[in-house]
């Protein structure tokens, strides 16, 4: 089955709050489509919570929501709640932008603005009104040093940033959403677009953050999921089929279709 | 039937790889077709600059000079010479009188006339005195009307008409039979003795004579006047004035120089003072009195002569010194502006002693003699046409055929050296269309187009300066309307707008593109301007208060409640701002008036009542002009033709900014507009600045809006209130009165190019700065 077991994975963090992000029978919709059934389960604080499930089973749709970036797309409704430390992020006296601020995302496909490397770190400093020029130049470093990028850029942070590679500009994705300091971090398909050393890199850098955040990540890789997450949720056509530690669901799911998931025999 | 089978599917199998014949036909083809299209594009714009090129050229070459038949008269005493229209029958006249005509062709003599004047015999106490030949003592030839004026020793002068008569032989030859009649004879002074020089010129008034006399070793000039009136008969009957004296005041005279209209006398002394006397009441009397080279220079003048149109007169000296001097308004020192003599330019010249100045006919150049070389120089633009050296014998006169095509030089051995001239531009140069020129009659060296009037002695002003300074100008405002409007609009319509509305607004935008921009004019002309010109106040209260009232609403939204706020969904903001805009630009409207007649009132000073209208105001504080067609109107209409294709260029390239980018930066918590100005507008930044160009290239050359709105004066100013030329409008405007082929056709074609050369330059610029821009901000 899975060779994903055998990799050794830092024990999670539960000292935190165990209900950090509370999703309570959360549905949505496409306009007359429904994307996701209604379903409730909660992410604890600074562990790393893995969406796996075939394409369209709604994974990201749900990780999208959670800053609500789906707001761009016309015709979306939903019912139910999800609450980020006991908040709801649907509240009307709450503004987006400050939620965005909250929980930073990265995309499947890295996607740096066309200024140079340090621009793009201090981008959310930037557009919070930081104009600092010694608080801008720490919080570059800081950022680049977690994500792992500082000793590869620090000669040359007035580049462009398109001029690195895949990796590095992926890399450079995550110190642009954690300059600002979020709480969460969601991540979509963060490596499916790279190849097994820099995907290697990201999965280290993933181990390092989740002391301080929490990371909600959607995979196609089972491996990778195994390899990086504490808890694991299995989506499959918009139902959450089974959501546990990702020991128990890679060792012994509780649901067929999750086996026939992780087994291989479709997806 | 199973090999048949089997053979089938072998030969389907077969032709499925094979391409058939015609795509292979239909596909080399249509390569051909395509490269052929390419290729007749490049040559389509090359063949259009080279057009423009080869009309363009010839303003810039140099007069062609070539050497025609020598006629020698081999009459060693030469003095003057005259010839007909067609250059074909030249005449001398010697020191004695004596009139000889030659063929230019080949120099054959075809008819002499002898000068002989006599006394009347007179009888006294029976004993009669016979008739004594009269010595000529001076010559005067008028080889372009035709007349000879001889002085003779006893103090009166006989004038000649040369005539020729033309018959055309059997053959069609054109034969010429000159005959030479004697016109007028008479005394001009009252002293006998010998005419030492003679003029006859003929001005509005009538015919003067004037001649210059000795008298106990004094120079005297006397002036008379012969003045036909036609009575209502139809007879004319001739008053001869009394004899006036003229310059009685002058010592050491050198010269005396009289233009043919007989306006002023400029008498030259030996000093190097220049003393004019202008024509008042029946006399002349001394209006001003100069000295060519400079006041503290004692620089006698070597020759002088005045050039066509009579008011500037070319100054020679002795030490390569070229001037030209002239008759223009100058303010006095009583605050007067008066027409007096300046010096407007001071040429480079040949080197030597100067031996002649000769004017051509019908425009302003004139052959100068210096130092055994000759010189063609246009005086406006100070341009030598020509230079080339002078025959070796003393040089008598020189004319210049009527319509320039020609010029002979008679010399002291009675050679007559004639050269044909070919020089179709003499009057263009590139200080002409591009430099200040200083013009006869301006006050000061000037930028001046006026290519055409009503008079023949006028000199057409080209100067491409005020045209490409209005282009500038009228782009400019219109730009100013267009550019922030387009862009700010693009800008909400690609991101802020719902895309619904979007359908529907960025389809009624191109067809706001492709309104025919004479309707704009027309609109612009006949609506618009009289609107703005009558109110102008309220117009510029609305546009001033719409920025400060959309900042207005967006601090007074921002302060809403949150639930507030998002009852009006995303894009349907404008629901609220739009009627607060209206409302505010309503208010402002209605203010107009009272802030017109709180800060814009002024004394009217025809009824001498205090008025408040800004126009008035305008005029009195500022001293500038205001018309009602002016820069404002321009803007506001090129504008509106401009807004379209920038809005559609500049909306798809921020259309086409990746979504990737936008969600980026709103999930790292930028708002809306910081995400549009911080990374959707430097993304789209090379798109942007390619619809900017092509606005500005609309702009620039856009015609039918500028000839209806704009008035059309070539002035150059600033002020937004007045109206401007552009270079488009003017060659609408002229090119269908200009004869092809002449001076003026062919400045329209250089507006053309300079037009061309403009939106060339600025669009290289402005792609330089794209790829520049493209290359900072690219997207892998």
């Amino acid at each position: 089955m899975s060779n994903a077991r055998i990799q050794p994975r830092p024990v999670a963090d539960t000292t935190g709050r165990p209900d950090f992000i509370s999703i309570k029978n959360f549905g949505f919709w496409y306009g007359d489509k429904k994307a996701l059934e209604s379903m409730t389960f909660d992410i604890p604080e600074r562990q790393v919570v893995a969406f796996i499930g075939p394409s369209g089973c709604g994974k990201s749709t749900l990780l999208r929501n959670l800053n609500r970036m789906n707001d761009l797309v016309d015709g979306i409704s939903h019912e139910g709640d999800i609450a980020i430390k006991g908040q709801s992020i649907y509240d009307p006296g709450l503004e987006v932008i400050s939620l965005r601020r909250r929980v930073g995302m990265v995309f499947q496909k890295s996607n740096p603005f066309p200024k140079s490397i340090y621009e793009n770190v201090v981008f959310a400093l930037r557009v919070m009104g930081v104009n600092n020029r010694a608080v801008l130049d720490e919080a570059c470093e800081t950022s680049l040093r977690k994500a792992a990028l500082w000793d590869e850029v620090k000669d040359r942070l007035n580049d462009n940033a398109l001029g690195l590679s895949g990796g590095q500009m992926q890399r450079l994705c995550i110190a642009r959403a954690i300059a600002n300091r979020p709480e969460i971090l969601l991540m979509d398909e963060p490596c499916s677009a790279l190849d097994p050393i820099a995907t290697g890199k990201i999965e280290e850098l993933i181990h390092e953050l989740k002391t301080q955040f929490t990371i909600v990540i959607v995979t196609h890789s089972m491996q990778q999921a195994a390899r990086v997450s504490d808890r694991t949720a299995f989506f499959y056509l918009g139902k959450l089929i089974e959501y546990d530690t990702t020991e128990k669901i890679f060792m012994n799911p509780g649901q067929a279709q999750t086996e026939a998931y992780i087994s291989g025999r479709f997806g | 039937m199973e090999e048949n089978q089997s053979k089938s599917t072998e030969q389907l199998s077969e032709s499925r790889f094979q391409v058939s014949r015609s795509t292979l036909l239909i596909d080399s083809w249509m390569g051909r077709i395509i490269r052929l299209g390419g290729i007749s594009v490049v040559v389509a714009v090359f063949g259009m600059l080279g057009f423009l090129v080869s009309q363009i050229f010839p303003l810039f070459s140099k007069a062609k000079v070539e050497p025609l038949t020598l006629v020698d008269f081999t009459q060693a005493s030469s003095v003057a010479w005259g010839e007909d229209e067609y250059g074909e029958l030249p005449f001398s006249c010697d020191t004695k009188g004596n009139i000889t005509f030659r063929k230019a062709k080949d120099g054959s003599l075809v008819k002499t006339w002898t000068a002989d004047f006599k006394t009347t015999p007179i009888t006294l106490e029976g004993q009669t005195t016979p008739a004594v030949s009269i010595p000529v003592t001076a010559i005067k030839t008028y080889p372009r009307d035709g007349l000879v004026l001889l002085g003779l020793a006893d103090g009166s002068v006989r004038e000649l008409k040369i005539s020729y008569k033309i018959t055309f032989a059997k053959n069609g030859i054109r034969e010429l039979e000159p005959t030479v009649d004697l016109q007028y004879a008479g005394k001009i002074g009252e002293l006998n003795g010998p005419i030492l020089e003679a003029w006859s010129v003929k001005g509005p008034e009538g015919k003067l004579y004037l001649s210059r006399q000795q008298k106990d070793g004094h120079d005297v000039i006397t002036g008379r006047r012969l003045v036909e009136r036609k009575g209502l008969s139809g007879k004319a009957k001739v008053t001869v004035s009394e004899p006036f004296p003229i310059a009685a005041d002058v010592t050491d005279l050198e010269r005396v120089l009289v233009p043919s209209t007989a306006d002023s006398i400029l008498v030259i002394r030996k000093t190097g003072e220049v003393r004019v006397y202008d024509n008042s009441e029946n006399t002349f009397s001394l209006m001003q009195s100069f000295k060519p080279f400079g006041e503290a220079k004692n620089q006698t003048i070597a020759a002088a002569g005045f050039i066509f149109g009579n008011v500037s007169v070319v100054f020679q000296g002795n030490q390569n010194e070229e001037v030209v001097w002239s008759l223009y308004p100058q303010k006095q020192a009583d605050g007067q502006l008066l027409r007096r003599w300046g010096k407007i330019h001071d040429c480079e010249t040949l080197a030597g002693v100067g031996q002649g100045i000769f004017p051509a006919a019908g425009n302003k150049c004139y052959l100068s003699v210096a130092g055994g070389r000759m010189q063609i120089r246009n005086m406006t633009n100070e341009s030598i046409r020509w230079e080339g050296a002078a025959p070796a014998s003393p040089i008598q006169q020189v004319v210049f055929s009527r319509n320039y095509n020609r010029f002979s030089v008679l010399c002291e051995d009675g050679k007559l050296y004639r050269w044909s001239i070919t020089d179709h531009h003499p009057e263009a140069s590139w200080s002409t269309f591009f430099g200040k020129i200083w013009y006869e009659g301006a006050e000061a060296p000037d930028y001046t187009w006026q290519s055409s009037s009503g008079s023949d002695e006028f000199e057409a002003k080209y100067s491409l300066v005020p045209l490409i300074y209005g282009t500038v100008k009228g782009t400019f405002y219109a730009l100013l309307f267009a550019i922030p409007i387009a862009l700010l609009a693009a800008i909400y319509v690609s991101h802020f707008l719902r895309p619904e509305w979007k359908n529907v607004i960025k389809p009624l935008m191109e067809i706001m593109a492709s309104l025919p921009s004479v309707v704009l004019g027309f609109l612009a002309g006949l609506w618009l301007a009289p609107l703005v010109d009558t109110h102008l106040i309220p117009i510029l209260c609305v546009i001033a208060i719409l920025a400060p009232s959309a900042l207005l609403a967006g601090y007074v939204w921002s302060k809403l409640p949150q639930p507030v706020r998002r009852r009006v969904g995303a894009g349907w903001e404008f629901a609220y701002l739009f009627p607060f805009i209206v409302l505010c630009a309503y208010g402002a409207w209605q203010m107009g008036p009272l802030i017109e007649s709180t800060f814009f009132t002024v004394k009217d000073l025809a009824s001498g009542q205090n008025i408040s209208d800004f126009r008035e105001w305008w005029r009195q504080s500022t001293g500038l002009s205001y018309d009602a067609r002016n820069s404002l109107v321009v803007g506001f209409v090129m504008g509106f033709a401009v807004i379209p294709i920038v809005f559609t260029i500049a909306e798809d390239a921020l259309s086409n900014v990746p979504n990737s980018l936008i969600s980026g930066s709103l999930a790292l918590g930028a708002s809306r507009w910081q995400t549009v100005w911080t990374v959707v507008v430097p993304t789209a930044i090379s798109g942007i600045l390619s619809a900017i160009m092509i606005g500005f290239g609309r702009a620039v050359g856009e015609t039918m809006i500028v000839v209806m709105a704009t008035g059309n004066t070539a002035v150059m100013e600033a002020n937004p209130f007045n109206g401007m030329r552009t270079l488009s409008a003017n060659i609408a405007v002229e090119l269908p009165e200009a004869a092809a082929g002449e001076t003026h056709f062919r400045a329209l074609f250089l507006g053309a190019c300079c037009l061309f050369a403009l939106t060339f330059i600025v669009n290289t610029f402005a792609e330089i700065l794209r790829q520049r821009l493209r290359e900072r901000f690219k997207m892998n």
